[in-house]
């Protein structure tokens, strides 16, 4: 019945048929190797979309790449670099006025102008968008001539404001117009036309393409043209994958925390990264213990310093990470905003590694082990037994959560590690049934006032749909009201901050309503294989961030590929 | 005949209806919401969070009441409406599945049909002597009992990264864009092999143990032993004894599907090949359970409709359920 | 007298089968292993104990993995809980399988008719699928969930296999006699028909340990497995995650799974052993 013969010649017929029709192609094409750049690291999933107004999971680039903002922020120089705008000032306490820059087109010929401005501002009205919560204090907006506006604020808040210049990405008016609200807010939004430096070109499960505008506006305003013809953004399969395409050279840049990838920076790949040594990474975020608040003991603040007292940072800096983070600053802070740090408050209140202290902490508390386990119980005479989630696969997490876990156990409290899955950690955490996390919410920006905000944020009743931080529940007015304060500084106002900051400071680490551990890095991994130019270090190299994710091509990433050249 | 394809195919609306019921149920009714993960990852202002917050729970359909969702599902269902995938929001599930199926499609049929021809050849074959069993079998034995992705991840290693010779991820090259070109064409061959070969493998074990032991038995049968003292040449009670032994060998196909298309999932996940495999566990690790609902069902229709395939096969190879006998004994 | 004849004869040929000394040794190897390897280190399977990345050695006898835990120890404690799986969850499969294959095989009619079709839908719907959706949704797993999950999923093709035998022996002349005098229907099953049967259920239930050991690895190879636990599936989980293929830590990977290989390699050619015991048809082969 199924006789080799019969077999053999199905299989014949098979292959000829498709001889037969696949006899008239062509040969393919590939993207020059020469001309492409392979990126990686943004994207998790194949590429859904590439509405600007969707923040997360919009394809790589579609903010930098194609849309624009008005400035840059460059947050290793703290300066604004003018972008889509030509200038912008205060004019009064309640009155910015934004010059548009001219000779901007989009990238089907239309030009830009102050109107597509005013109207990106004004979706934020109608629709469910990130600006939205900014109309509740911006009162209108004026636009006078083509490339003129005025912002008139009911309350200037002016950190708030200064960040929005550089990540608010101004779309075009006369295709956004007809659409509703919902397609604004949750469009896939194809084929985009923006004003930036590439346009859509291809798109399948594992990669986006953009492919260069040579008609982009830089050229001529300002004489800056991006190198690569083509940017491939690669989507992260697995990190073994990723791994494997930065070791072979495929990857030109890749954004991953690759783990064991310390050991091969040192040896024989053509690896680049911003720091020729330790720590390699610029900080992008600072990684804090969050702790439930409302729960016993936690609410105590003597157990929360003895706890800050018994975690090792080193060693998880050196045997987790490989020496690829730094250990956070007391006030967790960021080092591009160490201006803001007040010595003398770390000083008098700040914390560090010293089990010594922890237990003296502890038994001075009235912390003491009863029942002989080896781990102490409340004053009231209570058990303590807590535990440290973070999701479950984040490997480097996982690993550090281990080390905190037996530091604590070095000193008497007993924490154990869980790894819930990521949907039952946001839960933990939203609805505040978890006692101690990890978290790192808070990405580097233009002003300390967007982590202030994060750790104090004070609508505690609206945590589970806001999300907007402080998942310990830490309740105090004053700091509340510090953070408010601050936003309200000018940004010119560099005394008026740092006196607020170091109110806020104090507080901080006197209360401790979270632990700063270390700072997360820029993981960038750049290949010198096909092309040079990199951002480093070192002097006369460009000191721009290497990073492909959201919000970072207009925090100067976007330049980097200015003064990239081809091998 | 006719009485034995209805009750089969009653059997599997029944199992269709059943599974479209557990694969609606099971996620409502687990703890976490999906909506907060998704803005957890649009990482939204705060102040604007709140009204996208709800804005999502109206667009999902997840503020009316649960037997109100449960209808719903049905009809959309017959709309061939999946719903909106959360992890790749707001593409259709639909369509994020269509765009995998071929993938599976190439895949697992020549996996699944390849192995069985060869394993029930082989198997046959090392049926014929102790020499040939004790070196073959053993063989077989081994590879039935590997594990998919272990297999996977010895190919990947020793091919992909030491020898360096076939590519170890992915369907095709990072460098190229589906044509229907030459150079795709052997992009898509280079990268399909080593999935192939893994599934192959491990599946080809199994066939092959199973029919040696099934012609064995055949030998040893009555009617074997029989036609021996007839007279009858060796060659010809073999070939009775291996059309005999095919028949459970189908059955086994039937049996073996749902561990087959676990072996697929893994072996997706090692090769990063851009299946229905890899979406479920990204399905998972997102959850994004309108996704995983829709593979799921994607998932059952597929087995179904393999069943039924096989259903008609055996009909058509075995005389005796031809002539009216129901069910297997 | 037959009985213990029967039982000798047996023994004898069990001692005599190649195969079933092969699988039966491996398989006693991997067991010993598992007790009594957790006695031979001083490690405990999640602790760092030394840099990450070492190849094996005296002192590491698998090396490290990236964060520097044993492998060797992981490995040990893994071969425990693959076993605990196999043993738990193969006993609960091939225990409902006993079952539901018993009751529809000698009752017949329409007990039958419903059980099988009840059969067929679990049998039809992707075991593994429906595992990695409930898993999915739970937060917290151990390996007696697991075992349960695999036990639940794994019975059909049992209850399938021993509904035939049961048919088969129902209509023997002592099923008929135990029936005539009167004797209930569990009775007659338990003391008539089960024992004819041991070493049949003996069979299926070696193969579904041994297939509670592939699909425990598979799950947790896909990270569905137990949290907070240590299996051979999960170290492979970890080795692809930490990306051991691409750093070439051959040592992290290459031992669970060839230890799962093994195992339920074993078990297959221990079954086909026993199969050629029990069958004196197949013992001239």
């Amino acid at each position: 019945m199924w006789s080799r013969t019969r077999l053999v010649l199905c299989m014949l017929l098979a292959v000829s048929v498709i001889l037969g029709l696949t006899g008239g192609l062509v040969l393919g094409q590939a993207f020059p190797r020469n001309e492409t750049l392979y990126t990686g690291g943004k994207q998790w999933g194949p590429v859904s979309n590439w509405n600007p107004f969707m923040a997360g999971n919009q394809a790589m680039g579609t903010i930098g790449l194609c849309y624009e903002t008005l400035f840059l922020y460059d947050p290793l120089t703290d300066q604004f670099i003018p972008w889509l705008a030509e200038s912008g000032k205060w004019l009064s306490s309640t009155v910015y006025e934004l010059k548009v820059r001219q000779g901007v087109k989009w990238s089907d010929g239309q030009p830009l102008t102050a109107a597509d401005v005013k109207f990106t501002f004004d979706l934020g009205k109608t629709a469910a968008l990130n600006i939205t919560s900014l109309w509740d204090w911006l009162d209108n907006i004026v636009q006078v001539g083509d490339y003129y506006l005025e912002f008139h604020f009911k309350q200037a808040l002016y950190q708030e404001w200064a960040n929005n210049l550089y990540n608010i990405a101004i779309v075009p008016q006369h295709i956004w117009a007809s659409r509703n609200a919902t397609t604004v807010s949750t469009g896939a939004n194809e084929n985009p036309i923006g004003s930036g430096p590439y346009l859509f070109f291809a798109v399948d499960q594992v990669k986006m393409v953009w492919v260069r505008n040579d008609n982009w506006w830089a050229k001529t305003a300002l004489g800056k043209s991006v190198a690569p013809k083509y940017i491939v953004d690669l989507v992260n399969t697995s990190n073994e994958n990723s791994l494997g395409l930065v070791l072979q050279g495929q990857e030109d840049l890749n954004n991953n925390y690759l783990p064991g990838i310390s050991t091969l920076l040192l040896g024989g790949y053509a690896l680049h990264t911003y720091f020729p040594g330790a720590p390699y990474h610029l900080a992008a975020n600072t990684a804090w213990l969050d702790i439930n608040l409302q729960k016993k003991p936690m609410g105590d603040v003597n157990f929360r310093k003895a706890l800050a007292y018994a975690i090792n940072v080193a060693d998880i800096v050196s045997r987790d990470y490989g020496n690829m983070v730094q250990a956070a600053n007391a006030t967790g802070l960021l080092p591009t905003w160490d201006k803001y740090v007040d010595q003398a408050v770390i000083n008098s209140l700040g914390t560090s590694y010293d089990p010594v202290k922890a237990k003296q902490t502890l038994t001075a508390a009235g912390y003491k082990d009863v029942n002989g386990d080896g781990f102490v119980e409340a004053p009231d005479g209570s058990k303590i037994a807590l535990k440290i989630i973070v999701p479950n696969g984040w490997s480097d997490w996982m690993a550090a959560i281990q080390i905190i876990s037996s530091n604590a156990q070095a000193v008497g409290i007993n924490v154990q590690p869980n790894y819930p899955d990521f949907n039952g950690y946001l839960d933990a955490r939203l609805n505040g049934t978890f006692d101690l996390a990890i978290d790192n919410q808070q990405q580097i920006s233009n002003t300390p006032w967007s982590y202030y905000h994060f750790i104090f944020y004070d609508k505690l009743a609206d945590i589970p749909s806001t999300q907007g931080g402080n998942y310990g529940r830490y309740n105090n007015p004053t700091a509340f009201a510090l953070v408010s304060q601050l936003d309200k500084v000018p940004t010119s106002d560099l005394a008026g901050m740092k006196a607020v900051i170091s109110q806020i400071q104090t507080i901080q680490l006197t209360d401790l309503p979270i632990i700063p551990l270390w700072y997360n890095g820029m993981w960038a991994q750049m290949s010198t294989a096909y092309w040079t130019g990199w951002p480093s270090s070192a002097d006369g190299d460009a000191h721009y961030l290497p990073v492909t994710w959201n919000g970072y091509w207009n925090m100067t990433s976007i330049l980097m590929l200015c003064n990239l050249t081809a091998k | 005949m006719s009485k034995y394809f209805r009750r089969k195919l009653f059997i599997y609306v029944l199992t269709f209806f059943l599974a479209v019921t557990i694969d609606w149920l099971i996620p409502r009714f687990m703890p976490g919401n999906p909506i907060q993960v998704l803005i957890a990852r649009a990482n939204l202002k705060a102040e604007s969070a709140k009204v996208v917050y709800s804005y999502y729970m109206r667009a999902f359909g997840l503020d009316v009441p649960i037997w109100n969702q449960y209808a719903n599902f049905w009809n959309a269902l017959f709309h061939g409406d999946f719903g909106t995938s959360l992890w790749l929001f707001p593409q259709p599930v639909i369509k994020i599945i269509l765009r995998a199926v071929p993938y599976d499609i190439l895949l697992l049929l020549p996996a699944i049909l390849l192995s069985w021809f060869a394993g029930n050849k082989f198997g046959a074959f090392a049926a014929r002597s102790k020499w040939l069993d004790n070196t073959v079998s053993p063989l077989g034995y081994v590879l039935t009992a590997t594990p998919y992705m272990w297999l996977g991840m010895l190919l990947a290693w020793t091919f992909g990264i030491v020898l360096r010779v076939l590519p170890f991820s992915g369907a095709y090259s990072y460098a190229l864009m589906p044509t229907l070109s030459w150079i795709f064409i052997w992009s898509l061959l280079e990268h399909w092999i080593l999935p192939f070969v893994s599934l192959f493998m491990v599946m080809f074990g199994g066939w092959a143990i199973g029919m040696r032991n099934m012609i064995i038995y055949e030998l040893e049968a009555d009617y074997s032993h029989y036609l021996e003292t007839l007279g009858a040449p060796r060659r010809l009670i073999r070939r009775y004894a291996f059309r005999n032994a095919l028949l459970p060998q189908i059955t086994g196909l039937a049996l073996q599907l749902g561990v087959i298309v676990a072996g697929a999932l893994v072996t997706e996940i090692v090769f990063s090949y851009p299946g229905i495999g890899y979406l479920i566990l990204q399905a998972i690790q997102n959850h994004d359970y309108f996704l995983l609902q829709g593979c799921f069902l994607f998932v059952i229709i597929g087995v179904l409709l393999a069943n039924l395939a096989i259903d008609v096969t055996y009909v058509l190879v075995d005389p005796r359920t031809r002539t009216g006998m129901q069910g297997e004994r | 007298m037959t009985q213990q004849k029967k039982r000798r004869e047996f023994a004898y040929f069990a001692l005599r089968n190649n195969k079933l000394r092969i699988g039966v040794a491996i398989v006693f190897l991997f067991m010993v292993l598992a007790l009594v390897g957790p006695w031979l280190t001083h490690y405990k399977p999640r602790e760092f104990v030394a840099p990450g990345a070492q190849h094996p050695s005296s002192q590491f006898w698998m090396g490290t993995t990236s964060l520097g835990e044993d492998v060797f120890t992981q490995f040990v404690y893994g071969l425990r809980a693959t076993f605990i799986v196999g043993l738990l969850g193969g006993g609960l499969g091939t225990l409902i399988g006993i079952l539901i294959g018993f009751v529809a095989g000698y009752r017949g009619g329409m007990v039958d008719e419903l059980l099988n079709m009840f059969t067929n839908i679990v049998l039809v719907i992707p075991s593994l699928v429906v595992l990695l959706i409930i898993a999915a949704y739970l937060e917290v797993r151990g390996f007696l969930f697991e075992s349960l999950f695999i036990g639940f999923f794994a019975w059909p093709w049992a209850a399938r296999a021993i509904r035939a035998q049961t048919f088969s022996l129902r209509s023997r002349e002592f099923v008929d006699l135990a029936r005539l005098s009167g004797m209930k229907p569990l009775r007659t099953i338990v003391t008539e028909i089960a024992p004819n049967m041991m070493s049949y259920l003996l069979l299926v239930f070696i193969l579904q340990f041994g297939g509670a050991i592939l699909t425990a690895a598979t799950l947790d190879f896909i990270g569905l497995g137990p949290t907070n636990a240590v299996s051979l599936g999960l170290m492979m989980n970890n080795a692809v995650i930490w990306g051991a293929l691409i750093l070439g830590m051959w040592w992290w990977f290459i031992p669970p799974g060839l230890a799962i290989t093994a195992i339920v390699g074993a078990l297959y050619v221990t079954n086909v052993g026993l199969d050629e015991v029990f069958n004196p048809k197949l013992r001239e082969m």
